[in-house]
């Protein structure tokens, strides 16, 4: 076990010292250089190539960019309206990795802007800048902006733009751009089509070429990235428009904000879905990305307590839509056999109209999806021939449908709902106690089973007001069944493109939103989750001072990867002894705790003994509880 | 169909199916229904350095997807099984023979079960009870 001592957190070396010895240091190698071009030089034959040589003032104007001094002074700059715009959409935060092709911006942020509304959180990577601001969105209800640099920057963001275009989730990017770059240096910062590089997975992008026209154009990416079904959105944003200077008495007007209402469903339509599951014997709900705010939790409450129909939230759910120890939380048990299936924002209804057709009975879908078009990527599934297909959000239309479901039943309704609601009830109560019974397997294992860890955490956080800011994607089911998510916030769901790299960054974005409510945010990531750009969201987190406790869910590998390698040596009949090769994290095995202390965070590990995971969550918690983030390192079984 | 049932009817026919694979019977074949005679060091290290079993079922076989331990299944059924694993979760392992299964069944039938009863375990009790209290509360 280690722990971080005060005088680790002490610098050795002054730092006026520090800076002059550097200093020299850069003059003496400055020097040398300069002496070696010389000599080089001297040495060069008295016959001169045909192209001149460039001299040193050429290589410095074509390296260096230009120098400010002798620039006009820019009392009132473009960026200055930009921000304005910025505020206007009510952003707390802004994740900036520091790039010249938004100096302007940059500026503007910290000096018109004051630096609130919104703040800057520094971030070490854009993907967890990209990641911090999904996970933001999803814990907070609002999007939060990421400021991005001309193509690198937005290369390193793509990957967490993508997995927020996958899960439905608005993200505000911006990406500043040299339009007419003058060095070698930001010449590959620059592109003909910005925004084509992320296109396929935006919901929109644009460029706005005057200040006159930025703030409608920004209005409209704000707005269609928060229209269901939501996505990131990109404003691409040109240095020259930032540091254009804005005429004295010229007015650029900011619209009113005006975000439209979200589609519900047609009424007829939604009356015979009504009709359908009055005259159900055996409904099943089954939400996807449903509860955009907390209103569609208290409705699909609401829904399935009328019908006494069980829920039935998945394996991978993206967005905790149920609470998870509710009676009707389940899919009924294994002799329950729907007649009709109710999807709600569920993308992928394969599974459900196979079941259902294969008895006879209905599927109705209410989903957003059908109002996507679809870009590149195949996540808009396949086309599904359910039953009764409703082009409109679900969370949306649920009031319309429970009014309609209230208005056909007839007055004995309740009567056998009762009845059914206590059939699920029973058969939910003998999972459950299964699944308890399941959890004691391995209880004193070395390393520490899944279902102990959660356990030891859940004991701890009974008094708090938790928020599990990770997905449980590498946890199975564990968190749902022994942690009780009886609230919208309880859980944050997972990344939705089933990519590697957004838990922790995104658990920091998640723990930045709760933090205003003072709630108990923790992520229980995947070490291989953590390895991408997990080490410097943890920066983020301390420098920030973002309270979060991030639990390393270590087991050393790729352990859902051994397995696909294991299947196909199999099917080819070579043997399985070498299936480890490209799979496994040891040899050496990071030390996670020492990785977490050395960017600032409080942190023990690795653990791998149950008995010592309880105190040592005790002090973590206590750090958290305190108003810092703390790592533990817990050593743990593959599943 | 849950998993349990789906096994065991699986397992019934590929019993008799297991007895026909083009191998040498293995001990543990030959005294079918009594003590199979497996290696059982050998099993270990074919359930953790050959097959790498323990990336799905747990370094003590019964954390992971499904649980090994207790080992309820008869050889036979184990063998046909893994050789030909009806689910698509499971991969299927055609080339390991009946006396490499039977190895790994021996070693999983040594492994101690670790799982104390609940009635030891105030923590689970505790998950348990507030969960029937919140499933009746609605």
């Amino acid at each position: 076990m280690a722990k971080r001592s005060d005088s680790d957190a002490t610098p050795s070396v002054d730092r006026r010292k520090f800076l002059t010895g550097a200093a020299a240091s850069a003059a003496g190698a400055a020097s040398t250089l300069v002496s070696g071009v010389a000599e080089a030089q001297q040495a060069a034959p008295s016959a001169r190539p045909a192209v001149a040589r460039p001299t040193d003032a050429d290589a410095r104007k074509d390296f260096v960019p230009p120098e400010p001094r002798g620039a006009p002074f820019i009392d009132h700059p473009g960026s200055d309206h930009m921000v304005d715009v910025f505020k206007a959409f009510d952003f707390d935060y802004v994740a900036v990795n520091p790039g010249s092709a938004f100096e302007g911006i940059h500026e503007s942020l910290i000096n018109h802007g004051g630096n609130r509304k919104p703040e800057i959180i520094t971030v070490m990577h854009e993907e967890a800048g990209a990641a911090m601001a999904h996970g933001y969105a999803k814990a907070a209800g609002k999007p939060m902006m990421t400021l991005m640099h001309g193509t690198v920057g937005l290369l390193h963001a793509s990957m967490g733009l993508f997995q927020a275009w996958c899960d439905r989730v608005p993200v505000f990017g911006v990406v500043g751009t040299p339009r007419i770059p003058t060095s070698v240096i930001n010449r590959p910062h620059s592109a003909q089509d910005m925004g084509a590089l992320v296109r396929d997975f935006m919901k929109m992008d644009d460029e706005p070429t005057r200040l006159d026209v930025f703030a409608s154009i920004a209005m409209r990416a704000y707005t269609i990235g928060r229209t269901p079904p939501m996505g990131p959105t990109l404003l691409v944003v040109d240095t020259e428009l930032q540091e254009a200077a804005i005429p004295n008495g010229m007015s650029l007007p900011i619209p009113k904000l005006t975000l439209p209402s979200v589609p519900q469903g047609e009424t007829g339509a939604v009356r015979e879905a009504a009709q359908w599951l009055v005259g159900a014997e055996r409904p099943l709900i089954r939400p996807g990305k449903l509860a955009r705010t907390p209103a569609g939790w208290d409705l699909l409450l609401q829904l399935a307590e009328l019908l006494q129909a069980p829920v039935d939230v998945g394996t991978y759910g993206s967005w905790q839509d149920f609470p998870s120890w509710h009676a009707l939380y389940g899919s009924g048990g294994a002799d329950y056999k729907p007649d009709v299936i109710l999807g709600l924002e569920l993308n992928d209804m394969v599974p459900s109209v196979r079941q259902t057709h294969a008895t006879g009975g209905k599927t109705i879908s209410i989903c957003a999806e059908y109002l996507s078009q679809g870009h590149n990527i195949h996540d808009y599934g396949n086309y599904t021939d359910v039953d009764l297909a409703i082009a409109a959000d679900a969370e949306a239309t649920l009031p319309s449908l429970i009014e309609e479901i209230r208005r056909q039943s007839p007055r004995d309704a309740s009567r056998g709902r009762t009845a059914r609601g206590a059939a699920i009830a029973a058969a939910h109560k003998t999972i459950r106690e299964r699944e308890i019974d399941d959890a004691r397997y391995g209880w004193n294992s070395n390393p520490i089973s899944v279902p102990r860890m959660v356990s030891e955490l859940g004991r701890q956080i009974q008094k708090d007001d938790w928020a599990i800011v990770s997905g449980h994607q590498f946890t199975g089911q564990w968190q749902r069944r022994l942690l009780n998510h009886d609230k919208h916030y309880r859980y944050n769901g997972d990344c939705g493109g089933f990519g590697i790299g957004y838990d922790t960054p995104a658990s920091v974005g998640g723990a930045l939103a709760h933090k205003a409510h003072g709630r108990l945010p923790i992520g229980i990531v995947g070490d291989g989750d953590f390895n991408f750009v997990g080490p410097g969201a943890l920066w983020t987190a301390a420098h920030h001072k973002i309270p979060l406790l991030l639990i390393i869910h270590n087991n050393r590998a790729y352990h859902a990867e051994v397995m696909l390698v294991q299947r196909t040596a199999a099917r080819r009949g070579r043997g399985n002894d070498k299936v480890d090769i490209g799979n496994v994290i040891r040899d050496p095995a990071p030390d996670y705790a020492k990785i977490a202390q050395g960017y600032g965070v409080y942190a023990e590990g690795p653990i791998s003994d149950p008995n010592a995971l309880a105190p040592a969550l005790e002090r973590a918690l206590a750090r958290v509880r305190a108003g810092e983030p703390a790592l533990l390192d817990v050593v743990s079984q593959p599943r | 169909m849950n998993m349990r049932k789906l096994l065991r009817s699986l397992l019934a026919p590929c019993v008799a199916a297991s007895l026909l694979v083009a191998v040498a019977p293995s001990p543990a074949q030959q005294n079918a229904g009594a003590t199979p005679v497996g290696d059982a060091e050998r099993g270990r290290q074919l359930f953790s350095d050959t097959y790498n079993c323990y990336a799905c079922h747990g370094f003590d076989a019964q954390t992971g997807e499904r649980r090994l331990v207790p080992m309820n299944y008869p050889v036979e059924g184990f063998v046909t099984f893994v050789q030909h694993s009806p689910l698509p979760q499971m991969p299927s392992f055609p080339d390991a023979s009946a006396q490499t299964l039977a190895d790994i069944w021996t070693y999983l039938k040594t492994i101690p079960v670790d799982a104390p009863p609940l009635k030891d375990l105030p923590l689970l009790q505790d998950v348990l009870a507030r969960k029937n209290q919140a499933a009746s509360a609605r």
